[in-house]
C-alpha cells in the first residue's frame, strides 16, 4: 500500500504550530519579567563595580539606588555608565566581552574619573564550569579588581597574575585557561578603551 | 494497577536505571555533578520533561504516523525543555545562571527520547507518566550520589554548607571532569556488583519494558 503523504505532513503542521503557540503565548506573557529580572542584575553589577553599598536587594531599593548615583549616556553606539554623588564624578563603567574558555563573556569594568584605577570588575553572563571557572563570580576574585593602579602600566598588560613581580590578582587555580581568558579580555577591552578615550581627549 | 506502578518505580529507579543500567545521560551526568544544587535543580528538570514528554507521546501515540514519529518526540522534548527554561529565567534567575547551558542540553540526553521511543510509544498515557518520573528519579539520585562525593571531596562541603573543618585539603581533581568519569565507574561498579545476584530477572524485565 502507497504510504500517505498528506496525512504526516498535515499532522506535523498541526502539531507544530501548536506547540510553537504554547511556548509563544509563554515567552510573551513572562518577557516583562524575565527582562525586569535582568535589568535588575545588571542594576546590582553597576552598582557593585562602582562599589556602591547594597543593604536590601529588594527591586526597588535597587532601583532607586541605581538613579540615585547611575545615570547613562551614549558615545557612538556604546553606552557608557557614569556614577555621580552629588555633582562629583566618581567614575565610568563599560561593557566589555569577548571569549573565555567555554563561550562569550560579558561583564562590566569600572574606571576613576581619571581613568587611573580600576573601580571593580563584574560579569554579566558566561558559560564557564560551574565550582571551577565560573568562580569567577565568586566575590573574592572580583574584590581583588579594586583599586587597581593602572597608570603605570606598560605594554597593555593592566592585570598580572600573582606570583610574577608586578601582579595584581590570583588567577583561580584549577581554572587556569578561564583566568587567562579574564585577564586577556579585561586587558583588551581597557586597551581600547583608553586609546579611544586619548583620541577623543586630543579631539577637544 | 498498584502492582504496575510499584514496578515502573523499582525498575526506573533500580532494576533499569538509566544512568548505571541503560548508562543513558552520561554527558549530563558527568557535567553538572560538581554541585550537589545543580544535579538537584538538573534532576528535576528531567523529571517533569521526561514525564510530560512521555505522557504527550503516549496521548498521540495512535495518531502519529509511525515514520515522523522521531520529529515528533524531538518537537514534544524541546517544547518542555523551552518551558522549563523559561520558568526558571522568570522565576528563579540565579538558578538559571547557574546552570546556563545544561538547562537547554537537557534537550540532548538520551534519557527521554529512549524511554519515549522505547516505552511510551507502546503504553498508556498514565503508565507512560509514572514512567518518566520514576526514570527521572533514577537518573536525579545517581547524580545526587556522585555529586555528593565529588563536592564534598572537591570541596568538602554539601549543598554549599561547609562539613569538613579547614584541615581539609581539597581534592581538586574531584571538581574537573576526571572526577565525575572516577565517580561513575566506581558507582556503576558497586550497582553491578550487588545487582549482580539478580542478573537473570532483571534481564527479562528489561525485555518485558
Amino acid at each position: 500500500m502507497k504510504k500517505s503523504l498528506i496525512y504526516p505532513i498535515a499532522f506535523m503542521i498541526i502539531i507544530t504550530v501548536f506547540f510553537t503557540s504554547i511556548l509563544a503565548f509563554l515567552n510573551y506573557s513572562t518577557a516583562d519579567m524575565i527582562e525586569s529580572n535582568e535589568n535588575k542584575i545588571k542594576r546590582e553589577k553597576l552598582l557593585y563595580v562602582f562599589n556602591i553599598p547594597v543593604n536590601d536587594y529588594n527591586p526597588q531599593t535597587v532601583k532607586s539606588l541605581y538613579d540615585e548615583y547611575i545615570s547613562e549616556t551614549q558615545i557612538g553606539n556604546e553606552t557608557l555608565y557614569v556614577a555621580k554623588d552629588e555633582d562629583k564624578i566618581l567614575g565610568y563603567a563599560f561593557l566589555i566581552d569577548g571569549n573565555a574558555l567555554w563561550g562569550s563573556l560579558r561583564g562590566f569594568v569600572a574606571l576613576s574619573s581619571d581613568f587611573n584605577t580600576i573601580l571593580g570588575v563584574d560579569f554579566l553572563s558566561h558559560s564557564e564550569t560551574p565550582g571551577l571557572g565560573g568562580r569567577i563570580d565568586e566575590n573574592w576574585f572580583k574584590d581583588q579588581f579594586r583599586g587597581i593602579n593602572i597608570s603605570n602600566s606598560t605594554g597593555y598588560e593592566y592585570i598580572i597574575f600573582n606570583p610574577s613581580p608586578d601582579g595584581n590578582v590570583d588567577s583561580i587555580s584549577g581554572a587556569t585557561l578561564t583566568s587567562e581568558a579574564v585577564r586577556k579580555i579585561i586587558n583588551e577591552n581597557l586597551n581600547e578603551l583608553l586609546e579611544r578615550a586619548k583620541e577623543e581627549s586630543l579631539n577637544e | 494497577m498498584n502492582n504496575d506502578f510499584k514496578k515502573i518505580f523499582t525498575l526506573g529507579v533500580w532494576g533499569d536505571n538509566p544512568i548505571f543500567r541503560q548508562i543513558l545521560g552520561i554527558c549530563s551526568a558527568l557535567a553538572v555533578t560538581n554541585l550537589m544544587l545543580n544535579s538537584l535543580v538538573m534532576g528535576i528538570g528531567l523529571i517533569f520533561v521526561t514525564a510530560f514528554s512521555e505522557l504527550t507521546v503516549s496521548l498521540i501515540r495512535k495518531f502519529t504516523p509511525k515514520h515522523i514519529r522521531m520529529m515528533v518526540q524531538v518537537l514534544i522534548i524541546s517544547s518542555y525543555v523551552i518551558i522549563v527554561d523559561i520558568f526558571l529565567k522568570a522565576y528563579y534567575p540565579s538558578m538559571s545562571k547557574a546552570l546556563g547551558p545544561y538547562v537547554g542540553l537537557i534537550i540532548t540526553n538520551c534519557i527521554i527520547m529512549g524511554r519515549c521511543e522505547s516505552y511510551a510509544q507502546n503504553n498508556p498515557p498514565i503508565h507512560a507518566f509514572a514512567d518518566g518520573i520514576a526514570s527521572g528519579t533514577g537518573y536525579a539520585l545517581v547524580l545526587l550520589l556522585i555529586s555528593f562525593f565529588r563536592e564534598l571531596l572537591g570541596f568538602g562541603s554539601v549543598f554549599g554548607i561547609q562539613v569538613l573543618g579547614e584541615s581539609w585539603t581539597n581534592w581538586t581533581v574531584m571538581i574537573m571532569p576526571p572526577g565525575a568519569f572516577f565517580m561513575l565507574g566506581i558507582i556503576i561498579w558497586v550497582a553491578k556488583s550487588l545487582s549482580s545476584e539478580s542478573k537473570k530477572d532483571s534481564k527479562q524485565e528489561v525485555a518485558k519494558a
